[in-house]
């Protein structure tokens, strides 16, 4: 059993499929492929956002995790094909595969994920970090741009205080009028790891809920959380407002 | 279509929106007067009422705004 983490970056366009949609895809091939191997959530990572990067839709990466028997070649074989099959005409894919009992240098792979959050990074400085941390990283269309978030992804979800779950999470709540749920409960049905609050405390498994309309999750301290702040009646699901942060 | 153009400002060749990036009744507002919105993915909305300039496929993110790719 090898644990892996996986990521790519800039592969949609307007109208196309979303690289959130694609990542998790990805992952569901892997797991068709090895049903004893784990895929976790696909984490949203947004990256920098300036006038001399050329992103083609969000400039956002999206991460997740595989533990399981497939080989790094089968990994890559894999999702690269989804890729070619799936990116946008216009995209620019990059793909970033580690194998994390073989990075021995966390902190740089880590620091590179904040940086492409702060500045302008090249594919020349991702090339070369992926080199020297054993990072597989390639391109796969268009300038091949995307190598740089690929990376980054990796790097930020390796950090463990970045992003946002992709998707949604259906406990059967309406969607204006909150209902009641125990913490229990929200962490049994959707596999999180935690109820956070927007002033940083975990919540019991006993403490009520208020559940409405969109229920998302975030990244924060290692952990899959659902973000709440205090409402009208109580711990409410954070609003997407409140989410854009992550 | 007065209140369309005010909205958003030239620059360069991008119009990018006046209010910024934190001004959710002008964006909701704008967008309700739009008839080119057009719902982007679920993961990149950002606002809990759907239409709205923050939500739409056509908005390019700025470090202070965004610009409308439809303008």
């Amino acid at each position: 059993m090898t644990d892996w983490l996986i990521a790519i970056d800039d592969t949609d366009d307007i109208g196309t499929k979303g690289t959130g949609e694609i990542a998790s895809e990805i992952g569901e091939l892997l797991q068709a492929a090895d049903s004893a191997g784990r895929v976790s959530f696909v984490t949203r990572h947004q990256l920098y956002v300036h006038e001399s990067i050329p992103y083609t839709s969000h400039n956002s990466a999206m991460c997740f995790s595989y533990s399981g028997s497939l080989s790094l070649a089968q990994i890559r074989q894999m999702a690269i094909a989804h890729l070619q099959q799936e990116c946008a005409p216009a995209a620019d894919p990059g793909l970033a595969v580690v194998d994390l009992a073989l990075l021995t240098d966390r902190a740089a792979l880590q620091q590179f994920g904040v940086q492409a959050k702060q500045q302008v990074l090249t594919k020349a400085q991702a090339y070369q970090l992926a080199e020297q941390l054993h990072v597989s990283l390639s391109e796969h269309g268009g300038t091949g741009q995307g190598v740089i978030g690929a990376l980054a992804g990796l790097g930020l979800r390796l950090g463990g205080n970045d992003g946002r779950v992709k998707g949604q999470f259906q406990l059967g709540q309406a969607d204006a009028e909150p209902q009641a749920y125990s913490v229990a409960e929200v962490l049994q049905q959707t596999g999180l790891d935690g109820v956070l609050t927007d002033q940083g405390e975990w919540l019991a498994d006993d403490a009520t809920l208020w559940l409405a309309g969109k229920v998302k999750a975030v990244f924060t301290q290692g952990r899959f959380a659902l973000l709440v702040s205090a409402g009208a009646s109580g711990w409410q699901n954070a609003s997407k407002q409140q989410l854009k942060d992550y | 279509m007065i209140q369309q153009i005010a909205a958003f400002v030239l620059r360069g060749e991008q119009w990018v929106f006046r209010a910024g990036r934190d001004d959710f009744s002008a964006a909701r507002a704008q967008a309700a007067s739009c008839e080119l919105f057009a719902e982007d993915d679920e993961d990149e909305q950002i606002d809990d009422e759907l239409c709205s300039c923050y939500n739409c496929a056509y908005r390019r993110w700025l470090a202070d705004s965004f610009h409308c790719t439809k303008r």
